[in-house]
């Protein structure tokens, strides 16, 4: 299989940037397999994790992810109002937006945390949303191995 | 005429501390008790003793009383001389069912302007006591420079970088009283290693606090490291405030919990795409 045109790779063959997303197996997850199974063009910077409600990722998950090194989190539930699990997202929604806004006061950009409502469940919105998600990625400052380690 | 204020504050609160204790309301009364050299926190048990009390300076007394009290059994309760955030951190450890209502009962004692500007304290009265105004954090050289100043990172980074982990900012937190706790837990914060990840340390402790946090800059005074803990408590408190989240509201006991806002039906991610009640094309 050809790789993907818009692939972003460093000399050494690995993708410059890294990022973990957390699906929704009832919606976002549904569109990251759409978009592989149409061999979408997709970036090679992303891992899918898939999770039962993306209320099950609490924010101390989200801040482990980043202490590893990940540039880039993104997090993919139902639509508001369409949750499996007793409109859990709307406090999932909550929660993130604060960290979110918690990234911002350090001085780490929020659009390094991603949150979809709903908004992938499609192969082509999936697909879409994780070429401009890298695209935005690419263009933040490069950071240590560490996002906020000791230099 | 402020000494002479304060004189008038303090006979009263030692009144109130006599009457409390005449009255066999509670054991004992916990409250600062003046030494040679500086102030001690201290059970008063007898009228007697209470001329050793002192209010100054300020010392967040809720999670000492917490200690004492947690275990005490139905109708025990011990009295506590309270500056405003001690009062309401009474009330959230009331809430998170830590304490038992009644256990601590509260004599409150408003904090003077002055001791607000120290503290970056928005609510330096107590509930029933003259109003004293308060200041608004963010109007603060001090939390601008670490919150909103483009190179807020850097800062953060030096400051996380002198932290040795000691635990003192959760054990002086007088919200922070969980049986288990994240920061002892090997898959977020690494055994052995200095200084930690503030994103898994510092960060998890911001998010967990939240909405809960009361405001008493226990953490900072505790930190040897001089970490400026308080702006960041402060500043997610600000940012809450902004997403119209009610902060020590009595109905919520943290975000965990928290019901989300906006009803109705929405698409929308946080790229921009966002569509109500129909999908986005």
């Amino acid at each position: 299989m050809t790789e993907p045109a818009s692939d972003i790779l460093s000399p050494n063959g690995c993708p410059e940037i890294r990022a973990v997303v957390f699906a929704c197996r009832w919606c976002a997850l549904v569109g990251a397999d759409r978009a592989g199974k149409e061999r979408m063009d997709l970036p090679a910077s992303f891992r899918v994790i898939p999770v039962e409600c993306a209320a099950g990722v609490e924010p101390d998950l989200v801040l482990r992810a980043f202490a590893e090194g990940l540039d880039g989190v993104a997090v993919m539930g139902c639509h508001l109002g369409g949750c499996r699990h007793n409109e859990a997202n709307r406090s999932a929604r909550l929660r993130l937006m604060l960290l979110q806004d918690l990234l911002e006061i350090i001085g780490l950009d929020r659009r390094r945390l991603l949150l979809s409502w709903g908004t992938a469940h499609e192969g082509y919105q999936f697909a879409g949303l994780m070429r401009e998600f890298t695209a935005i990625l690419t263009g933040l400052p490069p950071v240590d191995s560490r996002l906020l380690g000791p230099c | 005429m402020i000494q002479g204020q304060g004189n008038i504050m303090h006979n009263a609160v030692r009144d109130k501390v006599r009457l409390m204790l005449a009255g066999r309301e509670v054991v004992g009364v916990l409250g600062l008790c003046g030494e040679k050299k500086g102030v001690v926190p201290h059970v008063f048990t007898t009228a007697e003793d209470t001329a050793r009390l002192v209010l100054e300076p300020k010392w967040p007394l809720a999670k000492t009383g917490w200690i004492i009290a947690r275990a005490f059994p139905e109708g025990e309760a011990l009295g506590m001389v309270c500056r405003g955030c001690d009062v309401r951190a009474v009330e959230e450890l009331v809430k998170a069912g830590q304490i038992r209502p009644g256990a601590l009962k509260t004599i409150g004692v408003s904090c003077s302007a002055a001791q607000a500007e120290v503290c970056l304290c928005e609510s330096p009265s107590v509930p029933g006591e003259e109003p004293v105004a308060g200041i608004d954090p963010m109007s603060m050289p001090a939390v601008r420079s670490l919150c909103l100043e483009p190179d807020r990172l850097d800062r953060w980074r030096e400051h996380f970088s002198r932290c040795i982990k000691c635990y003192g900012c959760r054990n002086s937190c007088p919200i922070c009283v969980c049986p288990a706790c994240k920061l002892e837990d090997d898959a977020y914060v690494t055994t052995g290693t200095l200084p930690p990840d503030p994103l898994t340390f510092h960060l998890i402790r911001a998010m967990h606090l939240a909405d809960r946090c009361v405001g008493c800059g226990a953490c900072q005074e505790s930190c040897p490291s001089g970490l400026p803990l308080l702006p960041l408590h402060l500043a997610v408190r600000n940012a809450l405030r902004q997403r119209e989240v009610s902060l020590n509201g009595a109905g919520s006991l943290s975000l965990m919990t928290a019901p989300g806002a906006e009803a109705g039906t929405l698409w929308e991610d946080t790229l921009g795409g966002r569509s109500n009640g129909r999908r986005r094309a």
